[in-house]
């Protein structure tokens, strides 16, 4: 008899390790380098490359894959070549983010981070950045915070706050859809965030909260929220998730017919996630930051049909456009100001308009000076199961200015404080 | 309030089914090779991913039916090269092998179908709720009940009444024995591991229909169908059945009443088996 016949014996010590080492799998992930040669300009990308975010902090990677070639291909900044440095911070574990922050500003030397879908991530590496002098641009966190009670002289920010996007969705849905509304929302700052500022509307124009459900980021059944929230009988369920979570959330309130009995809405929606959904549930209300299907708008073409060619011919999301906008904010200002000064760069952002083949938008799209938040539009609008072409899977009933719903700078919390 | 709760347990019951099935799978290796494959979740992926890919050809149902085979049959090549060297060696080795299989699967998944979300349908009919006054009863739930009850009752029949599971049940008690009896323990344990394979590329095609398809669909699945193996004892295969709708059920009463902690008490729930009852609630003193 061979000896491979018997089994050494596992023990529940052995399978709790495995358990043990298994979780640590969902929270380490190798690090992602795309180092492109030699160094002059180095722009650090601290993103979330795995997990539940992956896609669209992978998207935003591309986004600004593509600014980068750009750049280079228009000179560069200051005359000298530009690379991106990419490092995964996984989607959920802020200390990785943070540690990936040091290395790209310590060990790296980079010039810019560019960071994160992540709010709560945001919120940290501004810390970092804020403390070591190097300039940050915000691509994808939302919650206020970024831009308001945690802003710094350093960070700006791309994407819109929670407020601007839940201000620019409340009054359609009050006036449409009815008063009573129930939130099912992501237990971290981002839902936390969104879900005030609908409480805030709410308040205003005199509906009722029925209930609200926090859900654990990365959770995979919704079930026991979706019950919750059919007991509750709202006129509007409103999901405020992102990523994974958003596509399984809507797959499984339709299964449970919840879009017959309630209207469905939320506030941020992407295409990202619509994309993953089966027709049927392509649904709701809800407000995209930017849209790929613009035919009036200058320049969007061209930026649709370079993406495509690094997409394997898929047309760019609103993620795709923050990486590529704030990647080409600083090199615009970079070369402007002559210089890689951290301080003189931020302050000339402050009031910086970004020029149409960057902004890629029908409005005046610009930084705001009291809070760095960028003031771009915002489109409010419905998913559809089937559009024009198999990608149009949004139709935009309204375009609304940032500056007309994001609060006064006042109401923001945000105090700027520059280094002496 | 009840009846909140009250759907909360029949939904859990439905949730846990589902876990069991995975976990059915996982226990069934673990028995008989003594490998604790972490690439279950890979596995559970690409039966999710091939169906996709069958869908067009053969429909939802053909796909149900061949997509599970498949990635047994792949599950089956993987044990003859990679994991059978390894048997009679530190389960580490095996862990390890599989830890590392678990990523290769993950990111291959990845490059052949992308990072992107893909949107698997399931048929119309299964997507609405059955009954207006038992809300929690939609078509897909209790299909995949149905499907759970019967993959479950024919593994048992299978176990139980035939020779071939008479030789798995025997085999897992005493390997030596069963090979000392004439029984090619090599073609035994590759057949269990692609049965304990193609209970996840079915649990796959279930998971694909309720959870957006994506590279990492079974990572986050795996874990839950661990703690059902260890509440319901390293062994114990009705144990693992009760572990797994165990679980579903306090999850689900959770969220009723504090649902940031739906997550978080199956863990809970596993420490205090493991206080009070070290082998699990069916596992055999002394085995494990």
């Amino acid at each position: 008899m061979s000896e491979d016949i018997i089994n050494r014996p596992v023990g529940r010590r052995r399978v709790l390790q495995a358990g043990l080492a298994i979780g640590a799998m969902q929270v380490t992930s190798p690090f992602v380098v795309k180092a492109l040669g030699e160094v002059p300009v180095k722009i650090g990308m601290d993103n979330t490359f795995t997990g539940t975010y992956a896609e669209l902090g992978r998207n935003e990677q591309m986004g600004s894959e593509l600014a980068v070639q750009e750049i280079n291909k228009k000179g560069g900044i200051l005359g000298r070549p530009v690379v991106l440095l990419s490092e995964d911070s996984t989607s959920a574990d802020t200390g990785t983010a943070v540690q990936k922050a040091h290395k790209l500003i310590e060990r790296d030397k980079v010039s810019l981070v560019l960071d994160s879908v992540n709010s709560a991530m945001a919120l940290a590496i501004g810390e970092v950045t804020a403390q070591a002098g190097v300039m940050n641009i915000v691509t994808g966190g939302h919650t206020d915070a970024v831009t308001g009670t945690d802003c710094h002289w350093n960070v700006f920010r791309i994407c819109n706050t929670t407020r601007m996007e839940t201000n620019s969705m409340s009054k359609l849905l009050f006036d449409k859809f009815g008063k009573k509304w129930y939130f099912i929302t992501p237990d971290y700052a981002f839902g936390h965030t969104l879900q005030q500022g609908f409480e805030a509307s709410l308040k205003k124009f005199g509906g009722t909260e029925v209930g609200a459900s926090l859900t654990p980021l990365g959770t995979t059944d919704f079930s026991s929220y979706l019950i919750k929230a059919q007991a509750a009988n709202p006129d509007v369920i409103i999901f405020l998730h992102a990523g994974q979570d958003m596509i399984n959330a809507l797959k499984q309130a339709v299964q449970f017919g919840l879009d017959k009995r309630f209207h469905i809405a939320g506030a941020q929606q992407e295409l990202e996630a619509l994309n993953g959904l089966p027709p049927n549930a392509r649904i709701g209300n809800w407000v995209f930051e930017w849209y790929w299907n613009q035919p009036n708008v200058p320049h969007v073409k061209e930026f649709v049909a370079a993406i495509r060619k690094l997409n394997n011919g898929k047309v760019p999301t609103a993620r795709h456009w923050f990486g590529y906008a704030a990647t080409w904010t600083y090199a615009l200002i970079a070369n402007e100001k002559k210089t890689l000064d951290a301080r003189v760069l931020a302050k000339g952002l402050e009031g910086f308009t970004l020029p149409p083949e960057v902004a890629l938008m029908p409005d005046k799209v610009f930084f705001r000076a009291g809070d760095h938040q960028l003031m771009p539009n915002l489109y409010i609008g419905h998913a559809v199961a089937h559009g024009s072409v198999p990608e149009d899977l949004f139709h935009v009933d309204q375009v609304v200015k940032g500056i007309d719903v994001a609060p006064p700078v006042s109401e923001t919390g945000c105090h700027i404080k520059w280094p002496a | 309030m009840t009846q909140l709760i009250l759907y909360n347990v029949f939904n859990g019951l439905i949730i846990g089914a589902f876990y069991a099935l995975m976990a059915l799978g996982l226990s069934l290796i673990l028995n008989l090779s003594g490998v604790i494959n972490f690439a279950h979740g890979g596995f559970l992926a690409i039966g999710a991913y091939f169906a996709f890919a069958l869908i067009p050809f053969v429909g939802f149902w053909g796909a149900l039916l061949i997509a599970p085979i498949l990635t047994a049959l792949l599950g089956g090549v993987i044990e003859r090269i990679l994991i059978r060297p390894l048997y009679g060696r530190d389960p580490l080795y095996g862990l390890l092998l599989t830890f590392g299989l678990a990523f290769i699967i993950e990111d291959g998944t990845r490059k052949i179908w992308g990072p992107q979300t893909l949107p698997f349908s399931v048929p119309e009919w299964m997507s609405t709720p059955l009954s207006a006054n038992y809300f929690f009863l939609t078509g897909y739930r209790l299909f995949m009940v149905a499907l759970v009850t019967v993959a479950v009752i024919v593994l048992f029949v299978v176990l139980n009444r035939t020779r071939l599971g008479m030789r798995i049940r025997a085999g897992t008690l005493d390997l030596e024995t069963v090979s000392v009896l004439g029984v090619n323990v090599r073609i035994l344990r590759s057949v269990n591991f692609g049965l304990g394979i193609y209970l996840a590329g079915l649990a796959g095609v279930l998971a694909a229909g309720m959870l957006g398809l994506q590279p990492t669909i079974g990572t986050d699945l795996i874990m839950p169908s661990f703690v059902a193996i260890i509440v319901g004892g390293l062994g114990s295969l009705p144990g693992t059945l009760v572990g797994g709708l165990l679980i579903g059920v306090a999850s689900g009463v959770t969220s009723v009443f504090f649902p940031s902690a739906s997550e978080a008490v199956i863990y809970i729930m596993m420490g205090l088996v493991l206080l009070v009852r070290p082998r699990g609630l069916f596992g055999e003193e002394g085995r494990f």
